[in-house]
């Protein structure tokens, strides 16, 4: 019911750019990036069904999304979280002195959260403002 | 049923990604967007959501009693104006996301309050341009990629998804001057970590493990002079395939590498970049090739001419000093904030609540905060003025900068709704009442 030793990838998907572009505020955009995206193998190792709530752990952060099965793939041992707020809550802010951020390949854990709440954007950029 | 009647504008630029596709049809009546023919899925979604919605301002707002409440623009400008004269260091954001007139005003605001300027190449190609300001790049428009490429390669890059039609317009099915045969006249590579969509319709993919593009960039250029390499495999890559690709580059009549944030946003960022373009330049030695980034945001490309020929500059700029500095390890966005070192914002037409890393997006809010933006996103949202912007390229004219540099004129397909003027307007009304306040 985890997976305790993957790398995250971040990035642009057609469906995230449409649902931005419809209202970053919208469910649209909830189920177009708040989502995470296994290697089907790799999903196996889960032992649970397409769309129940991971909660991604990094180094910098966790975040809670709904579990999907890549359309890119295979890739094992890498989970892809699209570009957005919900990755953004668990990439490397480090930029190496260049100014820009480490978005990709960040060591993770997976655990599967049955009960998980998956936030919508303004929630979840409450929950930065709170803390 | 009144007949509605239907104006159509043909040659319209679309205004979402760097590829900026200049052959869209859009259908307006009254003054709404009722059809959009050619563009992708996402530009299509653009120009429909400049429509009155529950998401579009449409007057100025201000926070009021913790919640935002529309507002004149007269008293919004003299409240945001109030909060920049008073900051000593504000942070101007965003600004990929407008036409270049827009920009201009940006950097003389900017320049006036001795603040920090910033557009969104700091999170995406930034490190392209200070590879760039290293080692040159060897690039050209797109026009010379259609009409001659045999090889094009895709590293770190995804255009399926993020430059829909960029395959179908300039480098892997569209038909060109020496390339009559579309796709079939091209050989397609794509390296990356994800076996892509743009991957599964390539001739040859490249698996490579994510962090590890300088690695094979470099052990590709050690094949290229002949060096042999003691190894199985680099970065995940079995020696046979990198030897195969290697092949590949020597013996095509014109190459092309387009790159994306796969190379900018892992670790080594613009050492990645330097490696490609030095890869590129050494392969001259044996046949014609190029180098081009696929830039996101329509007009980014733009932000850094503009900030370039008025600053010296492409993006993180201090004024602090009264003079420009560059530096940005130290004056990217999302830097000062991981910092704290801004004590106010205004942010033109981008989301960095949104993209930027949670370390840096929660100092966003410490301060007040200005957003000119047509909708609501999670930064305007949380904003204590909101300024009501019409769309750069679908209710204001412009120019803009393609992901190749050539400028191109944006048009005006409709009317901005309620009360929204341009970002160029919003902006010369800041720098007009910031004069005000100084007394100049």
């Amino acid at each position: 019911m985890s997976l305790d030793d993957v790398i995250l990838l971040t990035g642009r998907t057609i469906d995230q750019g449409v649902a931005l572009e419809g209202g970053k505020t919208t469910m649209e955009n909830v189920r177009a990036a708040a989502i995470c995206a296994f290697d089907s193998d790799d999903f196996k190792k889960l032992d649970t069904l397409v769309g129940t709530p991971v909660k991604i752990i990094t180094e910098y952060g966790e975040v809670i999304v709904h579990s999907t099965i890549s359309e890119e793939g295979p890739h094992p041992g890498i989970i892809f979280i699209p570009m957005g707020p919900w990755a953004n809550q668990v990439v490397n802010p480090d930029s190496q002195s260049c100014g820009t951020p480490t978005f990709k390949g960040m060591k993770a854990k997976v655990e599967v959260v049955k009960s998980g709440k998956v936030l919508n954007a303004l929630d979840l950029i409450n929950t930065l403002k709170e803390a | 049923m009144a007949i509605k009647k239907i104006k159509t504008l043909y040659d319209v630029i679309c205004p979402f990604c760097g590829t900026l596709c200049d052959d869209v049809e859009v259908d307006i009546a009254e003054n709404k967007v009722v059809e959009v023919r050619n563009a992708c899925q996402i530009g299509t979604k653009k120009f429909f959501s400049s429509n009155p919605s529950e998401h579009r301002y449409e007057t100025p707002m201000i926070r009021k009693k913790g919640k935002l409440e529309p507002a004149s623009w007269e008293e919004a400008i003299d409240k945001a104006a109030d909060i920049l004269t008073k900051a000593k260091r504000p942070l101007l954001y965003g600004f990929s996301s407008t036409e270049c007139e827009a920009q201009s005003k940006g950097v003389e605001l900017a320049e006036m309050l001795g603040g920090i300027l910033d557009n969104t190449a700091s999170v995406c190609h930034g490190p392209s341009l200070l590879a760039k300001q290293d080692v040159g790049q060897p690039g050209s428009t797109l026009g010379e990629f259609k009409n001659r490429a045999d090889l094009v390669i895709f590293w770190g890059s995804n255009p399926v998804h993020a430059h829909p039609r960029h395959l179908g317009r300039y480098s892997e099915f569209v038909r060109g001057y020496f390339r009559k045969d579309g796709r079939n006249d091209r050989t397609i590579v794509v390296v990356d970590p994800r076996n892509t969509h743009t991957a599964q319709i390539a001739d040859l993919y490249i698996q490579v493990k994510p962090n590890e593009d300088y690695e094979l960039l470099n052990a590709i250029r050690a094949l290229l002079r002949g060096v042999e390499l003691d190894v199985e495999e680099v970065s995940g890559v079995p020696m046979d395939q990198i030897k195969e690709l290697v092949n590949t580059l020597k013996t095509c009549n014109f190459g092309v590498i387009f790159f994306g944030m796969g190379l900018t946003q892992s670790l080594s960022h613009h050492r990645n970049i330097d490696a490609a373009i030095c890869l590129t330049r050494e392969l001259n030695d044996h046949t014609k090739f190029l180098i081009t980034p696929m830039r996101g945001h329509y007009n980014v490309a733009g932000a850094n001419q503009v900030f370039s020929w008025n600053t010296g500059y492409a993006y993180s700029i201090d004024f602090s000093k009264g003079y420009p500095r560059y530096n940005p390890g130290e004056f990217s966005a999302v830097e000062v904030l991981i910092k704290n070192q801004i004590d106010a914002s205004l942010i033109v037409a981008s989301d960095p609540a949104s993209n930027f890393p949670a370390a840096s997006a929660r100092n966003l809010f410490k301060y007040p905060l200005i957003v000119i933006d047509p909708h609501e996103t999670p930064t305007s949202a949380n904003a204590d003025i909101v300024l009501p912007a019409a769309i750069a390229g679908i209710e204001a004219e412009g120019t803009a900068y393609r992901m190749d540099n050539v400028p191109l004129r944006l048009r005006k397909v409709k009317d901005a709704p309620g009360e929204s003027i341009s970002d160029k307007e919003i902006l010369e009304k800041l720098i007009e009442k910031v004069k005000e306040k100084r007394g100049e």
